[in-house]
């Protein structure tokens, strides 16, 4: 019996029996996904609350006589009672509750709380497939998805995403009139919610993860937590039979690839490290085995997409014994592949740096020529960052230095200003 | 056994809509209250229980309903601890994680034993 319960921890034997980390925001995600199945949609604040109240009495209760063996059921059954008391004692609802919620209301008996990891995960999948309806602004489906589904704190929302309460909390309001309107997602197939919404899902699982990837926030295990719970439910998505597709695996090869090298991008005094910098036996052993298992297994039918692309260049950077040794022309020839499919100057720049590294500088900054940068990149530091480069590698003193001043004038912060002055005083190679 | 016996009440001024604990921050403080249970396992007596909000309040006159909403403060919860005296008692819950939850103050009352 106690096998099926998770949380016992595995960090540390010696100490009291603890949860595995994580534990109760996960729980919440599970909680808030089953019971939203049984009741609709309509009451997602009141299950929240349900909830959250359960992880509370469970925080006196579980101090006082230890974790119970089968907590996820304990939790449930907490919840769930309680949340029937309260739709119960909502009698201007009655009405509703009656004819949409009866399956809730008529079980008197002790609610069964599904145990079975499938029926788990089919029910959180669900859930982020509720979450990534069209209708809901696409700012809105994260914040929607990390509340629900993560189980973060409207503050802890904020924090990660450098916004305020006001406009979590605005978001997320937007995001649940919306969903009040949606629910017939809860009825519709899986196959067909997920066939017909699997990009919007992609979109939001990668805006999560590059929320945490490209973060500034100094503190590592911040910006490492939004990149799990992107690779979370990446493959959640990933193992289902109705999302498990080459794009579905795509996505998450590139984001176990990223993840790999997210603890050496910075010094130890949080300092940005350029990629030629880093201490390639830091990268995580695991994610680089993860993310060359899914990009094999996103090679198969003939779909390629950004994902496949990006997950190339990923790999190509992951694998490569050095920095020199790095094979830059096929990541010049993904990055062309990809400003077909999703056609950006960044992905023109980024090419352009790919041709300088395997053909010289020259030729980078020839594929450069009249290339007129958008309002929004030009003055932005990258697009600066690296013509100084170029020309400075090329000879262009004159050029260098105008475009370095630029670059530095429009750093966005103390790290990436100093890593700019680094890499663009260095004498030429 | 010179110990003495202490109640201690929780008690809990509303926060005036301020967010409880997040699930994250909910799991950080069961691990502090695990680590000061083992810590002053001796000294705790009885982990007590919470309270429910609602209640009864009888008098000479009758029966009256709660909840007290319109009172500052509510018993939130009980424990009891021993000690040798007011100080050990303080120790003990001072080092109690509830000390830092919003809106919470504890309040300590020697148990005169009178029963016994």
């Amino acid at each position: 019996m106690s096998k099926r319960s998770l949380p016992r921890g595995p960090r540390d034997p010696a100490s009291p029996p603890g949860l595995v980390e994580h534990y109760f925001r996960h729980e919440y995600g599970r909680l808030v996904a089953v019971l939203v199945r049984r009741v609709g949609l309509r009451h997602l604040e009141a299950v929240e609350d349900a909830v959250q109240g359960a992880l509370t009495t469970a925080l006196t209760a579980w101090v006082a006589s230890g974790i119970p063996d089968n907590s996820g059921a304990w939790l449930y059954r907490v919840a769930h009672n309680s949340l029937l008391g309260v739709l119960r004692k909502d009698e201007g609802r009655q009405q509703i509750l009656d004819s949409a919620a009866g399956p809730l209301l008529d079980d008197g008996e002790e609610p069964v709380s599904p145990v079975f990891a499938g029926e788990v995960r089919d029910e959180l999948l669900r859930m982020l497939f509720v979450c990534c309806n069209e209708t809901i602004p696409q700012e809105s489906r994260l914040v929607l998805a990390l509340k629900t589904l993560c189980g973060f704190s409207i503050g802890e929302i904020a924090f990660r995403l450098f916004t305020t309460e006001a406009n979590v909390y605005k978001r997320l309001a937007r995001a649940r009139n919306r969903l009040r309107l949606g629910e017939v997602d809860l009825e519709t197939p899986p196959v067909e919610l997920f066939c017909s919404r699997l990009p919007s899902v992609h979109a939001v699982i990668y805006l999560l993860f590059n929320e945490g990837y490209l973060s500034t926030h100094t503190a590592h295990a911040i910006r490492a937590e939004l990149c799990e719970e992107a690779i979370r439910l990446g493959t959640l998505l990933a193992t289902h039979p109705a999302s498990a597709a080459p794009t579905t695996f795509a996505l998450l090869a590139l984001m176990h690839l990223h993840a790999a090298r997210l603890a050496s991008r910075r010094d130890a005094t949080g300092g940005l490290l350029l990629l030629e910098e880093q201490d390639r036996t830091l990268w995580d052993g695991e994610h680089l085995h993860q993310g060359a298992a899914w990009l094999a297994r996103s090679a198969h039918g003939d779909t390629f997409t950004r994902f496949h692309a990006e997950a190339g260049i990923a790999a190509e950077h992951c694998f490569a014994p050095s920095f020199a040794d790095t094979r830059w022309n096929a990541i010049a020839e993904l990055y062309a592949m990809l400003e077909r499919i999703d056609p950006s100057p960044l992905h023109t720049l980024n090419r352009a740096v790919a041709l300088a590294e395997g053909q010289g500088p020259e030729v980078g900054l020839a594929s450069l020529d009249g290339v007129v940068p958008p309002a929004w990149l030009d003055g932005h530091y990258l697009w600066d960052a690296v013509l100084a480069d170029l020309h400075r590698r090329v000879g262009n003193a004159a050029a260098a230095e105008r475009h370095r001043e630029h670059a530095l004038a429009a750093a966005p912060s103390t790290a990436v200003r100093q890593l700019l002055e680094r890499r663009l005083t260095k004498t030429a190679p | 056994m010179s110990k003495r016996r202490y109640l201690v009440l929780f008690r809990n001024r509303p926060t005036g809509g301020q967010p409880g604990a997040s699930p994250e921050q909910m799991q950080q403080m069961f691990a502090a209250y695990n680590v000061w249970k083992e810590q002053f396992k001796d000294a705790i007596l009885d982990m007590g229980d919470k309270l429910r909000s609602e209640g009864r309040v009888v008098t000479a006159s009758g029966v009256a309903d709660g909840p007290f909403v319109e009172a500052k403060e509510v018993v939130g919860g009980y424990m009891i601890v021993s000690a040798e005296n007011y100080d050990g008692a303080v120790e003990v819950v001072r080092a109690c994680p509830a000390v830092h939850a919003p809106g919470v103050s504890l309040e300590i009352r020697e148990m005169t034993g009178a029963k016994m």
